[in-house]
């Protein structure tokens, strides 16, 4: 089993997700953001960030988090993001699709460009990934988009090119709704997402 | 009345979705941004009103609630939307989510008519597009001699004044930011301008009562 550290912002929201039982049993450490500038990170295999973290805290943090990374690291980015902080990622930002379920003849907009990647073939279904999406990212060349939007704009992707390590990146927050009480599927996603995190095949 | 401007303070989390508020030009002209962390920094004395977001870190607000403390006692006002989950907040209990078994159980009811929510609809405090939830999804107990404004169908409070913990007024909800109708183009809009317009007037209230002999 992977050893996972989970930045933690302090919010409810945060709090009530990453300290629910059945996703905390996943994590070795919750490490306070206004800590992480202090905190060494050389002993953990993950390092998850969570959703709406305060950005200017984060910032400080920078150097470390790239050095986790060219160490090998598993990084993992939940939500839209104010900076560009994550390699290459190339935000793009789109209204948020919040009424697609209402329509007549529904559709979400959500591509799944990797059935058979792991994540997808053993513990999500992209019915899990879905409520809505914020924006999209355009990931550097070498990529693997997991999800995309119908015009190949990436929604999850996993990136091993820019570093040493792993980038796993999403524009979904399924902490900040889960944590919120509030998006059923964001449950049955993290339900999904940890154990794959801890001992799947990322 | 000649009002001062600016006079709301509200705490900026620094986080994606807090952004879009401080960089909205409708808040520019009643509220001072700062972000949480300078909190202990800054002269708090300008101020009638703190604004505490959903998103706030209530670790380092636990850590300086004797701030809070200080804030409420100068006879001022808290305004706080979210879910609590630690004692920073004077009279605060820890958020209870409600349990769900069908949409009505989010439909939200005046406890009793207050200004903040004159001429406001129940059904667009309750629905968003016919759906359910938005605004309120649990309370918090309240504390003694509270005035309940809300309630979930449970008869939860999800939105009360408490004027007896502190020296100051706090409200709380239990959703979603209260001064986030703005851009909203339902009733639920006045409700804004009428707890911007109410919280001033509180403040002139506590304020008065100081200078009593």
């Amino acid at each position: 089993m992977r050893k996972i550290a989970v930045i933690d912002g302090g919010s409810s929201q945060h709090h009530r997700t990453y300290t629910e039982p059945k996703y905390r049993k996943n994590i070795d450490t919750l490490i306070y953001l206004p800590d992480l500038v202090e905190t060494s990170i050389d002993e953990f295999d993950v390092l998850l960030l969570p959703s709406q973290l305060h950005m200017g805290l984060l910032m400080k943090s920078m150097d470390k988090i790239y050095e986790f990374a060219n160490r090998g690291g598993i990084i993992v980015s939940f939500g839209p993001q104010l900076n560009e902080w994550i390699p290459g990622h190339n935000w793009e930002f789109r209204e948020t699709n919040f009424w697609w379920w209402l329509e007549k003849d529904p559709k979400s907009g959500l591509v799944l460009q990797k059935p058979d990647h792991d994540l997808f073939s053993r513990y999500l279904t992209l019915a899990d990934s879905t409520w809505h999406q914020h924006g999209v990212y355009w990931p550097p060349k070498g990529s693997d988009i997991l999800v995309s939007t119908e015009d190949g704009g990436a929604v999850l992707y996993i990136d091993k090119v820019s570093t040493k390590g792993t980038w796993v990146v999403m524009t979904l927050d399924p902490d900040y709704h889960y944590g919120s009480y509030f998006m059923p599927a964001t449950e049955r996603f993290l339900n999904g997402f940890f154990p794959w995190l801890a001992e799947g095949d990322v | 009345m000649n009002e001062k401007k600016n006079d709301f303070l509200m705490l900026d989390t620094g986080s994606y979705f807090g952004k879009a508020r401080v960089n909205d030009p409708k808040y520019q002209e009643d509220f001072t941004f700062i972000d949480t962390y300078e909190l202990p920094d800054i002269d708090l004395k300008p101020f009638k009103c703190l604004v505490i977001q959903g998103l706030i870190d209530q670790k380092f607000l636990y850590k300086h609630k004797e701030l809070i403390h200080e804030f409420l006692n100068d006879k001022k006002v808290i305004v706080f939307c979210g879910n609590i989950f630690m004692d920073w907040l004077p009279g605060g209990s820890n958020f209870i989510p409600k349990t769900i078994h069908s949409f009505q159980d989010y439909v939200v009811s005046v406890h009793q008519p207050h200004p903040i929510f004159e001429g406001v609809e129940e059904d667009d405090m309750t629905y968003n597009k016919g759906v359910s939830g938005f605004f309120a999804r649990g309370h918090h107990p309240i504390p003694d001699r509270s005035e309940v404004l809300l309630t979930l169908p449970g008869g939860e409070p999800i939105t009360y004044i408490d004027r007896h913990s502190t020296k100051g007024t706090i409200l709380v909800h239990s959703g979603n930011d209260l001064f986030g109708s703005m851009n909203v183009k339902k009733t639920t809009v006045r409700i804004s301008f009428q707890l911007m317009q109410w919280v001033r007037n509180e403040y002139q209230i506590l304020q008065e009562k100081s200078e009593v002999k």
